[in-house]
């Protein structure tokens, strides 16, 4: 068994005085080290044979008003070799920049961009070192601990009355070229939401491609470390809102984790079913709409009705079809309903019939194949230094997923494949997407079938309120009670990443705790944010109309692009 | 005398296929959404009048009502102008399209075709392409990148398809002798209908014809998914109300000039010569139908593969068709 005590060991050797600090907690290893070090020991990471950590899954930034050294740059690392990962921090002060870890893997590019948006830590050698959620000319950096919450800690706003270039574009002549620049967005039937694409263009064929996004932008990192822990849950229902039990899961397997508690294995197996009958609303969803940039709109019809079954099973069990916030820190809000086996079965004894059907109208269908085949093609070696996940990653031929690598939630005993592709273009996507649906309603009905008995919440003191009678008669409960109703859970100081493999691809959640009621910071690694900064490396070279299939397949929710 | 009865007949005509053409047009929009309705498992509108027979008034009605927009850098004479010949040339393709057999009115005898041209089918391929000015100039007027892109679409795919489609009815031509189209009906009868000798003639036919009138899945001037409608993108109100009659309208033509050329026009069994026209509208219905339900069921093809498939495909299979209806009309 390979131990990832050997990761500050060789860093050791080769970096005799880097290391600040190693510590553990929960499982997770973290090294602080020196910041002038940072990109030679994230070469160092990626280049070993023994570590081979190829994946770079998240850069957040934490303020620390108080220290010297204002900020902490936290590096997220995967080692898909030994399936290991490891936190790197170093600290940075507040007129200080730190070197830019893109040469090492091209997923830092966006990633760096947020921590300059939001934390306004400069990246040294950073290509294009622009605000990317927030407007060029925004004042401020939102995620700053002295950055206020509430319009009217701003005091007084003056309009400026020379607006800064806010919709930067690209020059039309290069090189003594002329090309034409298109504005595709933020007002586009096709970019799935608010998503601007600035694209050039030499005739129809893309040269050149620019994303800007953060149209949605609501804050919500910052508005969450500004709330306990549940209340900070319902905001998660609204980042891919195509699927809001997957994004609750992750949320509450975080705080969990940080808590350190077990759930009941009822719960674990509902928690499974919840999340995986979100995925199936989430890829048809998918399916619809990435039919319909195509110009087919039958299948949109087709797959809603079957959409609305699982949202009307969604709804029974929750409440709610789109924003459920059914998920609570030690298990659920409530046991399954009366009834809702037959409704389920009734479903998964259709839905084989369904995705045939789906599959009549597009698979074979040779202006489908034509549309599809050799379009947006990425490879597994640039799918992995990109840090894509989710369809994206498995489209490329990269046989992994989180439910695979972490089982959480008792995914290790449920049976199911991982569907894969092999050249990763878009008719490859899609057909990972397909048969994940039916991988989907297997494990659903293998849940369904071995749903063990007992409690759906865990009757830890630390987070479940005492039973209600209790509450009437002992002054101890009742204390109890009020004090979780009040002020709501308080975990341990510490920090962790819990991710689950949410329909687009890999969600994390980086919570640290300082030992109140509120987190101390909240990052979420959403999928498409990551997954969308590949897009203009995929499009480069093809036409218009591939922009269009290639956004499609990348499957991508500005919900959660721009929280 | 002879002349002013003329003059009577012809506008008697004139206004009379006009009439029905608009309603069919109309009713057409309806039984596109009823169709398509069904094909995807939902009504279609059904709220306006039984089954939703209104909805095209409504519909007519408020797109009068809408408010009319013209860019503030729209060149917009061409702007105007650019919806009117839209429906005008598909309008005018009915002049020369036989709808029936000769019919007795007043003891007078009257074709039922505005005029019998002799160059009818010259006629036609002139006037389908001047239909395509004005998405060009609609798309090109506008000031508008998606307009442009969707214009230069248009004149791309005009070119290409006006080749193979004019060659695809030439195996007819070379059957029937005549450009008259009244002439090509009349050598159909007794079930002799073109499409039998020149069965791939039709299918290439379909297929250009399709392209012409900018039909799923070549209906890349508009692309809504990419271009965001494309050529109409700035147009509303009536003006964006014209383009779509004359898309409809255009749509209606070609399926009746098919039906005049490959399926035997107004001949079938069972009905007297006087409704002979009835089996003209059955037949254009049917095709009317099979534009409809391919739209339910086809993706959309990029714009290079069209120009592939135009140039690539069509063109010389045209040709070759051509070749061998000439090969076997010596050898035979």
């Amino acid at each position: 068994m390979w131990d990832l005590e050997v990761a500050p060991k060789k860093l050791k050797e080769q970096f005799p005085d880097a290391i600040l600090d190693v510590s553990s907690f929960q499982g997770e290893m973290t090294i602080v080290v020196k910041k002038e070090d940072i990109l030679p020991i994230c070469r160092f990471f990626y280049d070993d044979p023994d570590l081979a950590f190829d994946y770079l899954t998240d850069i957040c930034g934490v303020d620390y008003p108080g220290r010297e050294k204002r900020f902490e740059v936290v590096y997220h690392l995967y080692s898909m070799k030994r399936n290991k990962r490891l936190r790197i921090k170093a600290s940075v002060g507040e007129a200080e920049a730190i070197s830019t870890v893109e040469s090492v893997w091209k997923a830092a590019n966006w990633l760096e961009r947020e921590v300059y948006d939001m934390l306004g830590v400069s990246f040294d050698g950073h290509s294009d070192l622009r605000r990317i959620l927030t407007w060029e000319g925004y004042d401020g950096h939102p995620l700053r601990k002295d950055f206020p919450l509430r319009g009217e800690d701003f005091g007084h706003y003056e309009i400026p009355t020379e607006l800064p270039d806010v919709v930067p574009t690209l020059p039309d002549e290069v090189e003594g070229e002329r090309y034409m620049t298109l504005n595709m967005g933020p007002q586009h039937p096709a970019t799935h939401g608010v998503l601007r694409l600035v694209l050039r263009l030499d005739g129809e064929v893309i040269a050149d491609a620019v994303p800007y996004m953060g149209h949605l932008h609501r804050g919500v990192e910052k508005l969450a470390e500004n709330m306990t822990y549940h209340q900070a849950l319902v905001l998660t229902d609204r980042l891919d809102y195509t699927a809001g039990i997957s994004n609750n899961l992750a949320y509450i397997l975080a705080v969990e984790k940080l808590v350190g508690i077990e759930v009941p294995k009822r719960a674990q197996y509902i928690r499974v079913m919840l999340a995986e009958m979100q995925r199936l609303a989430a890829h048809l969803l998918w399916l619809a709409t990435h039919a319909l940039d195509m110009g087919a709109m039958t299948v949109l019809f087709y797959t809603f009705r079957e959409r609305e079954t699982v949202l009307d099973i969604l709804e029974h069990v929750t409440g709610a079809r789109l924003t459920p916030s059914f998920l609570r820190v030690g298990g659920l809000a409530a046991d399954l309903p009366d009834g809702i086996e037959e409704k389920i079965k009734a479903f998964l004894d259709d839905f084989p019939r369904r995705i045939h059907e789906y599959e009549t109208l597009l698979t074979k269908n040779i202006i489908w194949l034509k549309r599809t085949k050799d379009v947006g093609i990425i490879s597994a070696e640039e799918v992995i230094n990109w840090g894509l996940t989710g369809p994206v990653l498995r489209g490329s031929g990269v046989k992994w997923d989180v439910r695979k690598a972490f089982p959480y939630s008792s995914y290790d005993e449920f049976d199911f494949e991982i569907p894969i592709g092999e050249k990763g273009d878009v008719y490859d996507r899609y057909m990972v997407r397909l048969e994940e649906m039916r991988q989907s309603a297997r494990i659903i009905r293998q849940a369904l079938d071995r749903l063990p008995d007992g409690e759906v919440n865990c009757y830890d003191p630390k987070v479940a309120p005492p039973e209600k009678e209790l509450v009437g008669k002992e002054i101890n409960a009742l204390i109890r009670h009020f004090k979780l109703m009040s002020e709501g859970i308080s975990p341990p100081p510490g920090e962790v990443y819990a991710s689950t493999e949410n329909p687009k691809g890999e969600l994390g959640w980086y919570l640290m705790s300082d030992g109140s009621n509120h987190p101390y910071r909240y990052h979420i690694r959403t999928p498409s944010f990551v997954n969308l900064a590949a897009l203009p490396e995929m499009i480069k070279g093809h036409l218009v109309a591939d922009v269009v299939a290639v956004i499609g397949s990348i499957d991508i929710v500005l919900g959660e692009i721009d929280r | 005398m002879e002349l002013v009865y003329f003059l009577i007949e012809a506008a008697v005509k004139v206004v009379a296929v006009f009439s029905v053409l608009m309603l069919v047009v109309a009713y057409l929009t309806l039984a596109e959404r009823k169709i398509l309705g069904h094909i995807q498992v939902r009504y279609g509108p059904n709220r306006v009048g039984p089954f939703g027979l209104f909805q095209p008034i409504a519909d007519g009605i408020k797109v009068f009502f809408k408010e009319e927009v013209i860019p503030a850098k729209a060149d917009k004479p061409l702007f105007v102008i650019a919806p009117m010949i839209s429906i005008v040339a598909a309008l005018s393709l009915f002049a020369v399209i036989p709808f029936g057999d000769k019919i007795e009115i007043f003891g007078r005898t009257v074709t039922l075709t505005i005029a019998d041209l002799d160059i009818g089918l010259l006629y036609i391929f002139g006037i389908a392409s001047l239909g395509e000015y004005g998405i060009v100039l609609g798309g090109w007027s506008g000031y508008n990148k998606y307009g442009l892109i969707g214009a230069l679409r248009a004149a791309a795919q005009m070119i290409s398809y006006e080749v193979a489609l004019g060659l695809s009815v030439m195996g007819v031509l070379m059957i029937s002798g005549t450009l008259n189209l009244v002439e090509i009906v009349h050598k159909q009868a007794g079930g002799h209908w073109n499409v039998l000798y020149q069965p791939f003639a039709f299918i290439f036919y379909l297929v250009c014809a399709l392209a012409e009138i900018n039909r799923t899945p070549f209906d890349m001037p508009e692309a809504d998914a990419e271009l965001a409608c494309g050529f109409n993108i700035e147009y509303s109100s009536m003006k964006f109300a014209l383009f779509f009659m004359g898309e409809y309208a255009h749509l209606i033509a070609v399926c009746a000039i098919a039906t005049t050329l490959f399926l035997g026009g107004w001949h079938g069994p069972f009905l007297p010569p006087s409704l002979s026209w009835i089996w003209f509208v059955v037949k254009t219905g049917i095709l009317v139908y099979f534009c409809i339900w391919e739209r339910g069921t086809f993706p959309r093809l990029r714009y290079d593969q069209i120009m592939k498939l135009g140039w690539k495909v069509l063109l010389p299979l045209a040709l070759a068709n051509i070749f061998f209806t000439g090969l076997i009309m010596v050898l035979v």
